[in-house]
């Protein structure tokens, strides 16, 4: 294995030396750096020339240039690094480092949603092939798939940011709109559901009567505006949201991992309890951070605990539910502080920006800001890697549904959950896991038009100024971030594939 | 801040201009709606900024759109030096003059003041006002336009430049330029004494725009390891261990790393605003607040952000409140129908700018070079007014044909000059007229005239367009021969007969020497004529008003009569505001929306 991996890395690496070279020639090719002098008519016009091809070594040989920009590359390994200067005289270490923290910010949660629910739609649809939710979803999937961009933003900044912040002025939802969203609800949820033409008039009536007297409560209550959570609510989605990972994991006959569950999700609400003065009066995100570890940690140990002869099962249930927990409480938290972040910002989705500029607020008001920055493009981002993903998954599981060995399992009597989590799905993963690595090393780089439309700093705008303005160190940093994240995730899907598939590691 | 002619292509992608109309409705609406006509209180009384009466500033905050990174305070090196860049930083630095809103020059009097006290040979006096410091106590003094001058006039060989043409000293912008016109230096009793005078070497017809804002010399002394003083004697011996010292901080030392708001120390200001300690967030936005030492006018509102954001991000970010003004690049047809739709909590403005279009005839080659009639067939075939009404006018209601070259139509001056030199003969397309001299130039039907200009460009594709199905009815045959390398190409080796493109007005009075005299460096077609150059020569060697309008008046009559090119239209432009801000006011120069910034005031 080791030998694989270096004989991979040793591959990349000359890989990535023969792109460097000629992505720096195709850049100073690219065009004129000096056009806009050449166009100008300053008396100092040719001072001004000989100043930036000083500053740009026009006048030394391509090959000089590209073996000091490789020599600064290398300085990275000694502790020195030199990525040279942008035409503005800006350094480009500094430049590459604040983009590429910007660009993960925006694509880390895009990316992980966007591998959820792409591959648990995925799933949903190859189970249940050829249905109107099949349907639904396939063509929803290839619309969202060839959405132009810039036009998607510009619909989602009118609809979820524009209207969304004239509504929430008011924050109450109109009759008719209570109607059309519950029987919008009515009907997917028996779309996805399924069984008999009974059962799905029940589940819609049922989710249409509930959604309709929530939607009329949250307007009575003025809940939009001053929501609430609650230490109940994080009880109830959490211990839900155990049974369903213990029956999805585990299957809920395994009593003693249904136990492990719900003792996970009442020593998380127990220990909220205990914290929530600390976490209220002075939060950190170093003090989020290490309670995340702790609760994951005394989740797995409950799963231990109750383990019994299927420990391992037992400790994933708990691990999920620890971490569903968490995030609930996470949720209620920000849930809270709504009300007092309407009050410092009026309109809280923005259309542009990472934050908001001078911010002032509390830490979770912070936090709420990003949060409200940052939703609209990863909205966007995580609509076009569902297609992909979820397409992908749905055919690689049908694949895995029609084989022999499933049959076989059908067979023998296993349940369906069993044949479908255990045997089906662990299989299908093996191909989906390249695409996901592949989907974002891309998503690094490129996010350009997200990160334009959306006012965003990133690697995408590194790029596209370093190009316009044939300037090439901006352009090799991008190159460089880029390249290498395309390499690691290559290597890191190849490994995951040996620890998927048994076959490979001989 | 000296506003130079931009390049062509620069100009097309910068064009943050925009016209002085004082009553001028929103785009494709007839009736002034409420709300619409909050600039006309700030405008009312000429080209310069308002006289509002007694200021304080107010809390509050006013977000503004530039499209892209502020790069740091010393914004006269030729690597930060950008129209972005200005945006911030003359916000920051007071000056002797700024330019009004037809591109007119105005004095700053809380600055200081300046006058000519003799006019051949050339002196100028300038005096600061008594108050004026740097926001860290230091007044502003004749030693910090001393360093001013150094900048642009002592060479890496430690003298004063000859001609402008050796390696400077300082990495400035405008080079040695101010060191050629004035050998000598500023001249003053003491370092620090509030009154100087500049004695030019030749008259110097741009005078009043040579001297704006300087840079604080005590830091670049402290920086140095001397005192004030010694800097000043150090300039004037041209010693150059202190002066190296100097040039090295002066080039390096107030570059920013995008994000740090430079060190208060070594970064005073002069002007209604100053940075905002943690307002710099790298790639998102710079904040500014007001300078609570200045002793002019105060700003009127407290913070002033600039938000990095691409135009097409600008309108729906308005519309949101993200931000409360914009000024959209290149606007289009659609720029002003989606602002328009935003209804009344938004005021737009529509203008002509600074950046007018042109047909330029080839006088080195081709057939339009050695033949007047030719040139004359081919003015009366092209459809000005067509072009102006289908593509200009959609977005600039007021736009009109354009029918000068050195005033532009919104200019006070306009008329008189147009009136005298021009008389309308180009006005309307007169085929049977042009097919005459066509017949006369001796051209024969089919003859082929490529048309150049810098690809891609929709708009000047849809005038060539107007063109040819005008002028293709005489016997030319016009051909699109647009390609992205134009300047660098096409241009310098000729191949065209005709070229498209714009020039960026300057506010200078004598650039367009350049440009139409036979040995000008923008005179790419190659054009000569002797009454044109001596009219230039006149014009440029003298500060007098009265002789630059009678010299205009007889270059552009020449140029019509001769037919240098033909002038088309100022380039339309488009601002757009949040209702709630008060004395938003658009502007033909260069500078942009932001000219009055510290004016801007939310309604109570």
């Amino acid at each position: 294995m080791l030998k694989f991996i270096l004989r991979r890395i040793g591959a990349s690496a000359l890989v990535l030396l023969g792109a460097s070279l000629l992505m720096f020639f195709l850049t100073i090719n690219s065009g004129d750096p000096l056009k806009d002098l050449r166009e100008s008519n300053d008396p100092n016009r040719e001072q001004l020339m000989a100043q930036r091809s000083e500053l740009l070594r026009l006048d030394d040989s391509p090959w000089e240039r590209y073996w000091d920009w490789l020599s600064g590359v290398g300085g990275c390994f000694t502790g020195n690094c030199d990525l040279g200067v942008t035409i503005n005289g800006v350094d480009v270490l500094g430049l590459t480092q604040q983009a590429a923290v910007s660009t993960l910010r925006l694509i880390t949660v895009a990316t992980v949603l966007a591998i959820i629910v792409g591959i648990a739609l995925g799933i949903l649809t190859a189970i249940r092939q050829y249905s109107g939710f099949d349907y639904s979803i396939t063509f929803s999937a290839f619309l969202f798939f060839s959405l132009p961009v810039f036009w998607a933003a510009t619909l989602l900044k009118e609809f979820a940011a524009i209207q969304y912040n004239n509504w929430i002025a008011d924050g109450h939802y109109a009759p008719w709109t209570i109607v059309i969203v519950a029987v919008v609800a009515g009907f997917l949820l028996q779309a996805v559901l399924g069984g008999t033409r009974k059962r799905r008039m029940l589940t819609a009536a049922a989710v249409f009567a509930f959604v309709t007297v929530i939607l009329f409560v949250f307007n009575a209550l003025d809940w939009w505006r001053n929501p609430m959570f609650g230490i109940g609510g994080v009880l109830v989605v959490s211990a839900a949201a155990g049974v369903l990972v213990t029956a999805l994991v585990a299957g809920l006959r395994n009593r003693r991992a249904l136990y492990a569950a719900l003792t996970t999700v009442v020593v998380g609400v127990v220990a909220y309890l205990a914290f929530a003065p600390l976490l209220v009066n002075s939060p950190s995100w170093g003090l989020l951070a290490g309670l995340f570890v702790l609760a994951v940690l005394v989740s797995v140990g409950i799963g231990a605990a109750w383990g019994g002869y299927a420990r391992k099962q037992s400790m994933l249930v708990t691990g999920i539910t620890g971490v569903i927990t968490s995030l609930m409480v996470f949720a209620d938290l920000l849930i809270a502080h709504w009300a007092s972040f309407l009050g410092v910002k009026s309109r809280p989705i923005s259309t542009i920006g990472s934050q908001t500029p001078n911010f002032t607020g509390g830490f979770w008001e912070q936090v709420l800001d990003m949060a409200t920055q940052i939703l609209l493009p990863t909205i966007l981002l995580t609509l076009v890697s569902v297609a992909t993903h979820s397409r992908y998954t749905r055919s690689s599981m049908l694949e895995t549904l029609n084989q022999d060995y499933v049959r076989t399992a059908r067979s023998k009597g296993l349940s369906e959950r069993e044949v479908i989590v255990k045997h089906a799905f662990r299989n299908a993963l093996i191909p989906i896991t390249t695409i996901v690595a592949f989907d974002f090393a891309a998503l690094i780089g490129g996010a350009v038009i997200t990160e334009q439309v959306f006012g965003w700093k990133g690697m995408g705008a590194l790029f596209q100024d370093g190009l316009n303005a044939v300037d090439p160190a901006p352009v090799m940093a991008f190159f460089l971030v880029t390249g290498v994240a395309a390499v690691l995730m290559n290597l890191l899907a190849d490994i995951a594939y040996a620890a998927l598939d048994p076959r490979i590691r001989r | 801040m000296k506003i130079r002619r931009l390049s062509a292509a620069v100009a097309v992608a910068a064009s943050g201009a925009l016209l002085f109309s004082a009553c001028t409705s929103p785009a494709g609406n007839d009736d002034p709606a409420e709300g619409e006509s909050t600039a006309t209180s700030a405008a009312a009384d000429g080209p310069c900024k308002a006289d509002l009466g007694d200021i304080t500033t107010a809390d509050g905050e006013v977000k503004v759109s530039v499209e892209d990174e502020f790069l740091g305070y010393n914004t006269n090196t030729p690597e930060t030096y950008s129209t972005y860049n200005s945006a911030v930083t003359d916000r920051i630095f007071g000056g002797f003059y700024y330019f009004g809103a037809d591109g007119s020059i105005c004095a700053d009097e809380d600055y200081g003041t300046y006058e000519a006290i003799s006019e051949d040979p050339l002196q100028v006096q300038y005096t600061l006002n008594d108050e004026a410091a740097w926001s860290d106590g230091t007044p502003i003094t004749y030693a910090d336009y001393l360093l001013d001058w150094a900048a642009q006039a002592i060479t890496e060989d430690g003298k004063v430049t000859d001609d402008g043409s050796e390696t400077p000293l300082f990495n400035h912008i405008s080079g040695l330029t101010l060191g050629d016109y004035v050998p000598e230096g500023p001249q003053a009793d003491a370092p620090d004494a509030k009154s100087f005078t500049y004695d030019y070497e030749r008259v110097y017809a741009d005078w009043k725009i040579q001297i704006g804002s300087a840079f604080p010399a005590h830091v670049v002394a402290e920086e140095a390891g001397v005192s004030t003083e010694e800097l000043v004697t150090a300039i004037q011996d041209l010693d150059m261990d202190v002066l190296k010292k100097a040039a090295k901080f002066w080039n390096e030392g107030w570059l920013s790393q995008p994000g740090e708001v430079p060190d208060p120390a070594i970064a005073p200001v002069s002007g209604p605003y100053d940075f905002k300690a943690d307002g710099w967030e790298a790639g998102q936005y710079i904040t500014l607040e007001a300078n609570d030492k200045y002793w002019g006018t105060p700003a009127a509102t407290k913070e002033l952000t600039f938000r990095f954001v691409a135009a097409d991000a600008q309108i729906q970010a308005l519309a949101n409140g993200d931000l409360d003004v914009i000024q959209p690049n290149g606007p289009t047809v659609d720029t002003v129908t989606q602002l328009e739709q935003l209804g009344d909590a938004v005021t737009v403005d529509t203008n002509q700018n600074l950046t007018w279009e042109h047909l330029d005839f080839n006088f080195n080659s081709g057939i339009f070079s050695d033949s007047l009639e030719a040139r004359e067939a081919f003015a009366l075939c092209v459809p000005r007014q067509k072009i102006v009404d289908d593509l200009i006018k959609p977005i600039a209601p007021e736009a009109v044909m354009m029918n000068a070259r050195e005033v532009f139509p919104f200019q006070e001056n306009y008329e008189a000059t147009v009136s005298e030199s021009y008389d309308g003969r180009y006005d309307e397309v007169d085929l049977e007229a042009a097919k005459e001299k066509f017949a006369a130039a001796g051209l024969k039907e089919g003859e082929k005239v490529r048309i150049g200009y810098a690809a891609p460009n929709p708009r000047r594709a849809a005038e060539v367009e107007a063109i040819k199905s005008s002028c293709d009815q005489v016997g030319f045959e016009i051909v699109d021969s647009a390609a992205p390398d134009f300047f660098d190409k096409d241009l310098p080796n000729g191949d065209y007969e005709v070229a498209l493109f714009a020039w960026a007005g300057s506010g200078q009075i004598a650039s367009g020497e350049n440009i139409y005299s036979s040995t000008g460096q923008q005179n790419y077609g190659g054009y000569s004529d002797k009454t044109v150059d001596e009219a230039w020569k006149t014009l440029a060697s003298t500060t007098d008003e009265a002789v630059h309008a009678e010299q205009t008046v007889i270059i552009e009559k020449q140029l019509w009569d001769t037919l240098f090119g033909i002038p088309l239209f100022a380039h339309p432009g488009v601002i757009a505001s949040s209702s709630s801000l008060e004395n938003v006011r658009n502007t033909a120069a260069q500078s942009g929306v932001l000219w009055n910034s510290e004016q801007w005031a939310r309604a109570s």
